[in-house]
């Protein structure tokens, strides 16, 4: 069954990239080599098309109240044209998506989603947002989104004839402009790679002009494959595999997304009161290469819990992973061992990032 | 086009198989390295392990893909090539050059239901 297409899939199709069906739409795994669109990525800069991605935007007078009690992060206290990342929470503090909130004027803001979870999230929020004086629509079809990253993004973004001129932001804020038709343009300085670069949202036509002129300057086409690997290098969170409908933001290390000193925000009460089942943890392997779903035991072979992600990781050329692991049974002096086919790995828990990443 | 050697046996699941007296050697074809991508992973059986025909004896993984390993043919593993291990790049490099184990067959004619270099071919053709 074939899915959506983006306004970019000719363009994928002529670069030869390999098309997976994601969350319903045919997009681009990867393109020649992935280790190459990591690579492009960490040292230079290389571009996603990423349009599967939703986007609400949410008007009217109260829109700055509503969003700071739709989402447990600082919204209204958040200064103009800064981007904000929130988990969205049902009352009883489980999550139902994770997303990034465009601050773009004082009665307008801009929602980006996950592609899988664009009904779920609109469905919600438009039973939420009843009491206020704003209105919730989704454009998810009238915008495609480039994601263009590496430390050289500002550099060729700012060589190319856009029709205006790219400003040096601040990390986690965007730049607002409009095309020649007199379309709206977002320059956001955000991603999902940990390194510096820009998400730009705009029209169809807009974005396919913007992909041809970055593909002409040389910059590296990369693939959601890429784009899972570069995530995880860095730690990132990614829905359905760290996040879920049955957890809480406790307990998957977003703690920093929920402010509590709020007067009030959806699934406060329950979070204020939630003692965290679970953990996530860092895990390096010497040899091997953890996955998705296999078990994580303690030293006496008890399971303590499972990798939610895991890959071969570009830079380190070690096997990562994040797994979710049961507070009660984990202790962070314990050797922890990943069950591969049967055999036990030792691992190597991070504290940190297992790849610094280079943005501001 | 991937590289196909004359006078080898194949498999569906693309490996390819030498016969030396009653020793078969196993490898992954070219088709195989190259729909994998970078192969970061491998995991071999050891020496003195029996095998049996159609299960799984090791697998090779790329960066976002892990794939079972499965023999045609029951016998006991003679040896494994511990370089394809250390450097499973070796792989993307020649399929061919980089085998993986050698088998002491119990029945040669499990290779008679395999596939020649040019049934291979047109099987490669039909799954490309």
């Amino acid at each position: 069954m074939s899915g959506q297409k983006t306004a970019l899939f000719e363009e994928h199709l002529a670069l030869n990239a390999k098309i997976v069906n994601f969350a319903g739409w045919e997009m681009p795994i990867q393109y020649k080599n992935l280790k190459e669109e990591v690579k492009a990525v960490r040292e230079n800069v290389g571009v996603f098309d990423v349009s599967h991605m939703g986007e609400f935007f949410i008007e009217g007078p109260q829109t700055l109240d509503f969003v700071d009690y739709l989402l447990p992060n600082n919204i209204k206290a958040a200064e103009a044209n800064k981007a904000i990342y929130a988990p969205l929470c049902r009352e009883d503090g489980t999550v139902i998506d994770d997303l990034i909130v465009y601050k773009l004027e004082a009665e307008k803001v801009m929602i980006c989603v996950n592609a899988a979870n664009i009904e779920k999230d609109y469905s919600w929020i438009s039973k939420q947002i009843e009491k206020y004086d704003c209105i919730l629509s989704n454009h998810s079809d009238d915008f495609s989104l480039l994601a263009i990253q590496g430390p050289q993004t500002f550099n060729i973004l700012k060589s190319l004839n856009l029709g205006f001129e790219i400003k040096d932001i601040e990390y986690y804020s965007i730049q607002k402009e409009s095309d020649q038709d007199g379309s709206s343009v977002y320059f956001a300085r955000t991603g999902y790679t940990g390194e510096d670069g820009f998400e730009v949202f705009g029209s169809h036509k807009f974005i396919k002009a913007l992909w041809s002129q970055l593909i002409k300057a040389g910059v590296a086409p990369c693939g959601l494959g890429a784009r899972d690997v570069l995530r995880l290098e860095v730690g990132y969170p990614l829905y359905g595999h760290e996040l879920n409908d049955e957890i809480t933001p406790l307990d998957a290390g977003l703690k920093w997304t929920i402010k509590f000193a709020k007067a009030d925000f959806i699934g406060k009460k329950a979070l204020e009161a939630y003692t965290p089942q679970y953990q996530t943890i860092k895990i390096i392997l010497d040899k091997g290469i953890p996955r998705e779903g296999y078990p994580v035991e303690n030293q006496t072979g008890e399971i303590i819990g499972q990798i939610t992600s895991g890959t071969m990781s570009v830079v380190l050329g070690k096997g990562i992973a994040l797994a979710r692991v049961k507070k009660e049974l984990y202790n962070s002096q314990d050797e922890i061992f990943v069950d591969i086919r049967g055999k036990k790995y030792k691992t190597i828990i991070s504290k940190k990032p297992f790849v610094a990443g280079g943005h501001k | 086009m991937a590289k196909i050697i004359e006078g080898l046996k194949y498999t569906e699941d693309h490996e390819w198989i030498s016969l030396e007296g009653d020793t078969a050697t196993i490898g992954i074809t070219d088709f195989a390295q190259s729909s994998l991508g970078d192969i970061v992973f491998v995991e071999l059986p050891e020496e003195g392990e029996s095998l049996e025909a159609t299960n799984s004896f090791g697998v090779v993984e790329s960066i976002k893909s892990v794939s079972d390993l499965y023999t045609p043919i029951t016998g006991e593993v003679l040896e494994k090539n511990s370089m394809v291990e250390e450097s499973p790049e070796l792989l993307n490099e020649d399929a061919y050059a980089g085998w993986l184990i050698k088998v002491k067959l119990n029945n040669k004619a499990e290779l008679d239901s395999l596939m020649d270099s040019e049934a291979y071919k047109e099987y490669c053709e039909a799954n490309s």
